[in-house]
């Protein structure tokens, strides 16, 4: 599903040039549960930018379903991202003035799923969430947890082939982060694709495969299974 | 405490140096307008007050209605100035002027027109503050053909003010000895006069005549005089002095004149009102209205008000950001009165800045705004007086007040909360905000409104179909100088090549020439059926060289015996003589004298001209009487060429021809024209400089408000774009918010707009109506305005990278 080459990223602040990337090259197919770990500062959340097409890399190639990314407009990569990817964030990242359901209601809008169907989908995804009853709440008003849920919930309710998570435990305690990686397996194992940023080894285990960087370059891949 | 207060303040400009300056800029632009129209304003109030007894002097009105004529004049009887003084003990002094209009004066060889003349009584430096600087300003003006100059006429014409005893050549004929030099009259003078000639130069001012009104009367009370009561006097008093001329020229007494339903009435205006509330047929020169200083007035507050808006929304709006500092303060045990200081300290400073700036900047800019308002303003020393409280006092009332409510609001911060982040909502319960907004926006849209009514008023003024036809005619203004040849120039000149027509009268719709006289439906002369027109002598040219049509009958012939008794009425007349069919009718006029019937001449209605206009287009059209008369006060030339200069040369040379020594003086009678409502247009045009300023205020306010909600809302946009938002989605989010508002204030000040307008244009009695697309107009050039203001800022926005606002975080 993902095959990139060479991958560059450079940050150039006034004097220094930092590296976030040198020439990493990797390949992910359809269906796994990738972990990426690595120490503060190694280039994981760049990368997982880059997947999520939210970045440009400043050099390599980076195939998407056998199409050159590298090289979209920023208009094809948004059309691109909002019907595959789903991404989750440490921080949640959810809208503050919108209730649960208005956030996650937001993709299908974005896609321009009619009004109709948007209610069943995501009172479907609510259900499965287990957060149905806090549709009408505010973000403010959920614990870290719950937060999270919904976050995750907002990532498939588009069902999307892809999922890119960053550090999605972070900010939870270890029940919660247990509830949360159930979550991303279950949906792995319902067939997306699932890339997660993490410093837990703990979490990593849910994973295929672990893929440690340092650097901006892999240094090991631990196969699990 | 202090210095940490400013150095604090100092800090939090320098890390907001975009949002400062979009501050003290918008308020200092609203300043520099405010101050502007104080300027304008208090120049306006100022009128006549240089003179130190302002406050007892008073001009004499006289108020008359004849049948079915009432007339309004600011001009009263010869003999009334000194009626008053002898019959009244509160009266202290009294003077008459009277225009001179005009005057041809010999310097060296050359002869220079001057219009700037006045016959004034002795007694004008008693009543009037007009400092002599050469000659006894007690006996300057006694003797016949006497004259005071002003110093800069005395310099003009002998290059010193040392002058008494030295004589001017008027008119070729008339030697008039200088008595006097006085300074130069303020600006701020209802009558600007450069030649004040001695009054007993003039036969017509012995004349004891109460029937005839040509004199302006300035009367000085007495200290402590009581006002009230001598104005009340005024009736009796004049009834004593006119009766019997009542009642020898009307055939009536003059209680019976007044039971019939005419008065003949006198009043006082306080000198001090003559400028701003004045407007009566035969002012000594063109006043002002104080509706304007009114509607000035009320834009200055506004404009004011719109940029200490600005200035409220945008440090509330930092609140947000500033939230955390509060908190880390009031953690580290600052007081909340230490945060209030600190806040208000910020404020006034701004305050402080804009000010200076907006001081500087009117200063600077205050010879542009003389040229476009016709004033001659000037600050002097004298000025700081006034400027440095209003200084200081704007600066305190404005810092203090707009900085007060964000002051209260953020001290009032729980530090808790803050470091919790729940207070990050800054920008979001903001109800005063969006009213601030609305309010500024129903201001800027009400002005928008204002500005284009009036503009098209104006527009309609000047391009009205007058019922004649100004363009293309050029007036020779002194053919009367011609005397009995005045003829054969209108025959030469209508003879050249280029000329359509000409006509020899003064009596012109553009001209200050004004004469009445009754005339009556019956040869009884029954004041009931009785007309009192503008009765004007005119050639048989006159119509056709106008331009003016005929509703029905016929023009003047020369080859009309009769016509020396015909007469042309305008529609206004008939229909106040209630005249279904005019045509051939005849209406009578006194010869004056004895009123019988025999002295009375009868005249037949030949023809009925279209109403024309002749004064303000502010008054209806009055009646107008034209009958053949030789008069030579002005020959008006139709003229029909694309090389106007040759005609003029050509003109100038027919005069040259007949009189070598007398100059020719020319004017264009569209040009004569538009100076009739110069002030009118000038106000016009500070109309839309206040506009435009008070709607760019507003948008710089909003421009910094948008900046704002894109700045806070910037986790907010990059979370919508990875989910999928377009940037045109987000534009049009951050867009409507905004625009919601403008269209609350469209709701709001339409109507109001629309209803004060109305008010306005009912003073005119030719006006044009409010069409619904003047709102719409207006409404659609808020919004996109409004709209490219917000947009700037949120397609900024839009187009952000999401990854990064989502870092910020
Ligand atoms: N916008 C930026 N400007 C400059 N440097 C940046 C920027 N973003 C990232 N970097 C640098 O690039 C490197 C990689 O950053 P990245 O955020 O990918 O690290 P990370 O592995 O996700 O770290 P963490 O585990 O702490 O989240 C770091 O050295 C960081 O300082
Ligand atoms: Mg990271």
């Amino acid at each position: 599903m993902i095959k990139i080459t060479d991958l560059e990223k450079f940050y150039r602040t006034e004097e220094v040039e930092t590296i976030a990337l040198n020439k990493l090259s990797m390949e992910i197919n359809t269906g796994e549960f990738v972990a990426i770990m690595g120490p503060s500062g190694c280039g994981k959340s760049t990368l997982l930018n880059i997947l999520g097409m939210l970045d440009d890399p400043d050099g390599g190639s980076y195939m998407f379903n056998g199409a050159e990314i590298a090289h979209f407009t920023e208009r094809k990569r948004a059309n691109l991202r909002k019907h595959n990817l789903g991404f989750v964030f440490q921080s949640f990242n959810l809208i503050d003035e919108l209730t649960v359901f208005e956030n996650v209601e937001l993709p299908l809008i974005y896609t321009k799923v009619p009004a109709k169907e948007r209610l069943s989908r995501v009172e479907a995804v609510l259900e499965k969430m287990q957060i149905m009853h806090r549709r009408n709440h505010y973000p403010q008003q959920l614990s870290g947890g719950q937060q999270q849920r919904v976050a995750i919930a907002r990532a498939v309710v588009n069902n999307p082939k892809l999922i890119l998570a960053d550090e999605p435990t972070g900010n939870l305690d270890s029940s919660n982060g247990n509830d949360v990686m159930e979550l991303l397996t279950d949906l792995n194992e319902q067939g997306t694709t699932i890339i997660m940023v993490t410093h837990s080894e703990h979490d990593a285990r849910y994973s295929h495969r672990i893929i440690r960087l340092l650097d901006g370059q892999t240094v090991l891949e631990n196969i699990l299974i | 405490m202090w210095k940490s207060y400013l150095t604090s303040a100092f800090r939090s400009f320098k890390n907001n140096r975009g949002f400062a300056a979009i501050n003290i800029l918008g308020l200092a632009l609203g300043l520099t307008a405010f101050l502007l129209i104080i300027f304008y304003v208090s120049d306006e109030l100022s009128y006549d007050r240089f003179n130190t007894k302002a406050d007892r002097i008073y001009r004499v009105n006289e108020d008359l209605k004849f049948g079915n004529n009432e007339v309004f004049y600011a001009v009263s009887m010869a003999p009334l100035a000194q009626a008053l003084k002898e019959d009244f003990p509160e009266v202290e002094n009294a003077v008459r002027l009277k225009n001179a209009w005009s005057a041809r004066i010999k310097k060296g060889d050359v002869t220079i027109r001057e219009n700037k003349l006045a016959f004034a009584d002795p007694s004008l430096f008693q009543v009037f503050t007009l400092p002599m600087i050469e000659g006894n300003a007690v006996t300057a003006l006694k003797e016949p053909n006497t004259v005071v100059l002003t110093e800069s006429t005395a310099r003009k014409y002998f290059n010193s003010t040392q002058v008494l005893g030295r004589t001017l050549l008027f008119d070729d004929h008339l030697n008039y000895k200088v008595t006097g030099v006085i300074r130069d009259l303020p600006k701020t003078s209802h009558f600007n006069f450069d030649f004040f000639l001695s009054m007993s130069s003039l036969e017509e001012s012995r004349e004891n005549k109460w029937l005839r009104s040509n004199f302006s009367t300035y009367v000085l009370l007495k200290e402590g005089a009581d006002v009230k009561q001598f104005e009340g006097a005024l009736n009796g008093f004049l009834q004593r002095h006119s009766g019997a001329e009542v009642q020898a020229e009307l055939k009536m007494t003059y209680s019976s004149f007044e039971k019939s339903g005419n008065y003949f009435r006198l009043n006082l205006i306080p000198l001090k009102d003559i400028h701003l509330k004045s407007n009566r047929t035969g002012e000594l020169g063109p006043n002002s209205t104080v509706q304007y200083v009114y509607i000035f007035s009320a834009i200055a507050f506004f404009i004011l008000l719109i940029a200490c808006v600005n200035f409220m929304n945008l440090a509330t709006a930092r609140s947000a950001n500033r939230a955390k500092e509060v908190g880390v303060r009031k953690v580290l045990g600052s007081s909340r009165s230490y945060l209030i200081a600190q806040f208000l300290t910020e404020s006034i400073l701004v305050t402080f800045m804009a000010a200076v700036l907006a001081f500087g900047a009117a200063l600077f800019l205050l010879p542009l705004f003389n040229q476009l308002s016709g004033k001659e303003m000037a600050v002097s020393a004298q000025s700081f007086i006034w400027l440095l409280p209003l200084f200081i006092g704007l600066v305190l009332l404005i810092g203090v007040s707009a900085g007060a409510y964000p002051a209260f609001f953020l001290s009032a911060f729980q530090p808790i909360q803050v470091l919790k982040g729940k207070l990050s909502t800054g920008f979001k319960a903001s109800g005063l905000r969006n009213f601030l907004v609305v309010f500024q926006f129903s201001i800027s849209i009400f002005l928008i409104i204002g500005t284009l009514v009036i503009y098209k008023q104006l527009n309609y003024i000047r391009t009205k179909n007058l019922g004649y036809n100004r363009d293309q005619v050029v007036i020779v203004q002194n053919s009367y100088e011609l005397n009995d040849q005045a003829k054969l120039f209108k025959q030469e000149v209508k003879r050249l090549p280029g000329v359509l027509n000409a006509t020899l009268t003064g009596y012109l719709p553009t001209s200050n020439w004004h004469n009445t006289a009754m005339f009556y439906k019956d040869a009884s002369l029954d004041s009931k059926r009785s007309l009192f027109p503008e009765t004007w002598g005119v050639d048989e040219d006159y119509i056709d060289a106008l331009g003016m049509t005929m509703a029905s009958g016929r023009s003047f012939s020369k080859d009309m015996l009769t016509d020396s008794s015909g007469i042309i009425i305008n529609e206004s007349a008939a229909k106040f003589l209630d005249l279904k069919e005019p045509l051939n009718k005849t209406l009578f006029k006194s010869n004056g004298g004895e009123r019988t019937e025999s002295n009375t001449k009868a005249y037949h209605i030949i023809g009925v001209v279209k109403d024309f206009n002749f004064s303000s287009l502010r008054d209806n059209i009055g009646p107008v009487v034209l009958f053949l008369d030789a008069n030579n006060g002005a020959l008006s030339i139709r003229v029909k060429t694309t090389d106007l200069k040759k005609v003029m040369a050509q003109i100038e040379q027919t005069w040259k021809s007949i009189s070598p020594n007398v100059p020719i003086s020319v004017s264009f009678m569209d040009q004569d024209f538009d100076a009739t409502y110069r002030s009118e247009q000038r106000i016009g045009r500070l109309f839309i400089l206040f506009t435009t300023l008070a709607i760019s205020i507003a948008c710089l306010g909003l421009f910094g408000l948008a900046a704002f909600a894109a700045e806070q809302r910037s986790k907010e946009i990059g979370i919508r774009k990875i989910l999928g938002a377009s940037v045109p989605v987000i534009v049009r989010m951050l867009s409507v918010d905004f625009l919601k508002l403008v269209v609350l204030a469209i709701v709001i000040a339409s109507p109001l707009a629309w209803f004060l307008m109305y008010k306005w244009l009912q003073d005119f009695a030719y006006r044009v109506q409010i069409q619904w697309w003047i709102i719409a107009i207006a409404g659609i050039a808020a919004l996109l305005i409004a709209f490219l203001t917000i947009s700037f800022q949120s397609v900024k926005a839009a187009l952000s990278n999401p990854v990064k606002s989502l870092r910020s975080e």
